[in-house]
């Protein structure tokens, strides 16, 4: 049985004159969890905004489901949350409003509406908030106002609270001290106790620089130049693989 | 012999060259019998009439005023937000609609733009005959494409980041759209919305001076039978009006958080759409159209203007926009850096509040007491009176301007006024020069109101054309009048860019 939830066939992109990725074949199957690695430019963020379908390809095709992603209706396109690198928040918004803009998909326009207003119900949005260990004498303050770690964890807690089948990262753990780290690492990666939590990502692809948290993923990709260089089992890892890419 | 290098503070200065030719015409122009009149004028300042009977009217006539203002206020600014959302290129994007259409939409705001409410009024009236809804909707027409260019800038510094992250969400588009949108609009709301109240106070009193109701009308009866006293009890009113006005709207803080204050809001914002439109659909059907038939002709009608007189009109349009230009940008840096010192300040300021106080019209009237009608008069008038609104904001900038720069200077022994220019005015410079850019675009457009009266430029034939129902030549004036303010406003665009 064909469990692929994620496919990039041939997929290529060029920006002005630059080719940022280069022919990547790629299948991401259900339950995954994939490490992304590569140096600074070799087109990690690009291959993950290419995945979401925030950038289209100059060449190439992108499969949601076996399905291309551009005949997908907006419900299916939704099986998908980011967290982007540069978190990407509402700067006027507050931390708790910007949770919630996670819940837009699935809600109408009233619910965005009530939200912007302050009067719509944070419950869900405060218990994503509390798992990311984000205190609530930030909830209702403006982004703006936040520190790194914690703008870093809003963006964490928006994603999450979308519940979806797959979750892209970028560098999730940019601005947080190593005890988050493993926190956050264990909500990511589903390691949590069924009752705290409903449902978090079931496939995840994740862009890190740091070595020491590849422990918990069960494949490597190494990306450079914009080409991936291998796409391995964790346990094959060699340091020569890494050598290739950094 | 080394090369002249020009910076952004020689150019504050160097405009002020305009009054050499200005100030020849003047000085020739002058006749010196209007000179007791103008003495009156100026001794009525200290001495406004007061009795029941005035009070009465003001009374009456302020709240004219008031309504008229408020209401053309409330609708262009809601309509401006409108509009200015479906002039935004973050609609399109989110929408995928085709650029196509942004640009028209623009285009067509940009015509709407062009031609001052003044002209609308003119317009209306001579259509639909004079009644106080007319001066809301000629207030609200070019209002709402100068709210929606404000309100679409805004929207356009929204970071495409977040756009592209809210986007990911695959929300629904309005949803996505709203939370998008909703702080900009509220912020420019609330930064620039407030103020657009006292441009609506002020519009309606220079609409009231062609006989659109309010206190404009009061003051231009009592201009008109002489009787100043009478005339500064008006303008001293309506001095009262502005400065509450000003003090109130400081006063309101929008808290969006609060619920019953958004749910009043939200109510306000619905209830004014519906019944604009209603309002609309009352007028469209209400009217009879008699004096609308006279438009029909529009193309029927043959034009005696010829291209030569035409194009002397155009030129001379052109020439007093520049001249009233270079008088608003230079008079104000001039006059503060020459008297330096507080007590002058206090003066400069409160001539500067009487400049913009007083509608242009008036201030042309009581220079017309001593000098005959000429591109020049109409030109100092157009410029004391933008003069006036730039010293505003010059003041505003440097009183909130670190002064370090220039007490250093100054501690070094260099003299008062060059440590101010040097120290101080030559830090504001540039962002003096890019609103004064923008200001410009105004000045263009007013060049209509001194033109009606000062029988110079277009605005002269437009009246004229009017007034013999010539609809032809209304049109080809509309639309020279309309292609000068887009490549002015063209022009100024580029300007303001290098210098932003």
């Amino acid at each position: 049985m064909n469990n692929t939830v994620l496919e990039l066939e041939n997929i290529s992109y060029k920006y002005k004159n630059d080719l940022i990725l280069n022919k990547i074949n790629l299948k991401i199957n259900s339950g995954e969890k994939i490490a992304l690695l590569g140096k600074s430019g070799s087109g990690k963020t690009t291959l993950i905004s290419i995945l979401n379908g925030t950038i289209k390809p100059t060449q190439g095709e992108v499969k949601l489901f076996n399905e291309s992603f551009e005949e997908l209706d907006r419900k299916q396109k939704s099986k998908i949350t980011t967290i982007w690198q540069d978190l990407r928040l509402i700067e006027d918004l507050s931390a708790e409003q910007n949770v919630n803009c996670g819940l837009l998909a699935e809600n109408n326009f009233y619910f965005a509406f009530k939200n912007l207003l302050n009067i719509s119900s944070f419950k869900k949005a405060h218990k994503y908030m509390k798992l990311c260990r984000l205190h609530n004498s930030i909830y209702d303050k403006k982004i703006r106002k936040l520190s790194g770690g914690q703008k870093q964890r809003v963006a964490i807690a928006r994603s999450l609270i979308q519940e979806s089948n797959i979750l892209l990262a970028d560098e999730p753990f940019n601005n947080l001290d190593p005890k988050l780290i493993t926190t956050i690492k264990n909500l990511l990666l589903e390691n949590v106790d069924k009752n705290k939590i409903k449902k978090s990502p079931k496939t995840a692809l994740v862009a890190l620089h740091r070595l020491d948290l590849l422990n918990d993923f069960d494949k490597v990709i190494g990306m450079r130049d914009g080409k991936i260089f291998f796409n391995l089992k964790r346990n094959n890892l060699k340091k020569i693989h890494l050598e290739k890419i950094y | 012999m080394n090369k002249l290098k020009l910076n952004y503070t020689s150019l504050s200065f160097l405009p002020i060259l305009v009054c050499i030719p200005l100030g020849y015409q003047l000085i020739n122009n002058i006749h010196f019998g209007g000179f007791k009149l103008f003495q009156e004028f100026l001794i009525s300042a200290f001495n406004p009439k007061i009795n029941n009977e005035i009070i009465f009217t003001v009374i009456k006539r302020l709240n004219e005023t008031i309504l008229i203002g408020f209401f053309s206020w409330l609708v262009s600014i809601i309509f401006g937000a409108i509009f200015g959302i479906i002039s935004s290129n973050i609609f399109y994007k989110i929408f995928n609609i085709p650029n196509f259409f942004y640009r028209i939409i623009r285009f067509f705001l940009t015509i709407i733009r062009s031609i001052h409410e003044v002209v609308w009024g003119i317009l209306l009236m001579q259509i639909y005959g004079i009644n106080f809804s007319i001066g809301i909707i000629a207030i609200c027409i070019p209002y709402i494409a100068v709210n929606s260019k404000v309100f679409a800038e805004q929207l356009e510094t929204i970071d495409y980041k977040s756009f592209e992250s809210i986007n990911q969400i695959n929300a629904p588009k309005f949803s996505s759209l709203l939370t998008l949108i909703w702080n900009p609009i509220i912020n420019t709301f609330k930064n620039f919305g407030l103020y657009r109240f006292e441009c609506s106070i002020r519009s309606t009193v220079i609409l009231g001076l062609f006989g659109i109701g309010g206190i404009g009308t009061s003051i231009f009866l009592s201009f008109q039978t002489l009787n100043f006293r009478e005339l500064w009890t008006y303008l001293w009113s309506l001095a009262i009006l502005i400065i509450l006005s000003g003090l109130i709207f400081k006063k309101i803080k929008f808290n969006t958080t609060n619920k019953i204050l958004s749910i009043f809001f939200i109510s306000v914002f619905f209830i004014t759409i519906l019944f604009s439109f209603s309002y609309f659909l009352y007028f469209i059907f209400n009217n009879n159209f008699e004096n609308f038939n006279s438009a029909s002709s529009l193309f029927k009608s043959s034009s005696d203007l010829g291209l030569f007189d035409f194009l002397k009109l155009i030129l001379e349009t052109i020439i007093l926009s520049l001249l009233s230009t270079g008088i608003a940008i230079s008079l104000p840096p001039l006059v503060i850096g020459i008297f330096n010192n507080n007590t002058s300040k206090i003066f400069i300021k409160f001539f500067a509040f009487l400049l913009r106080l007083i509608p242009t019209p008036v201030i042309l009237l009581t220079l017309l007491t001593f000098n005959s009608p000429s591109v020049s008069l109409a030109a100092l008038t157009l410029g004391l009176h933008n003069a006036g609104i730039t010293s505003k904001l010059l003041f505003t900038n440097l009183d909130s301007q670190d002064k370090r720069n220039y007490i250093a200077m100054k501690s070094l022994g260099i003299s008062k006024k060059t440590s101010w220019l040097l120290g101080l005015f030559s830090q504001q410079a540039k962002s003096y020069l890019a609103y004064c850019a923008y200001r410009s675009d105004i000045i263009i457009r007013e060049t209509a109101i001194v033109g009606v009266i000062g029988s110079v430029g277009l605005g002269w034939q437009l009246q004229e054309s009017l007034s013999s129902f010539a609809w032809q030549e209304v049109t080809l004036v509309l639309i020279a009048y309309s292609s000068i303010a887009i490549v002015g406003e063209l022009i100024n665009g580029k300007i303001k860019n290098s210098l932003t």
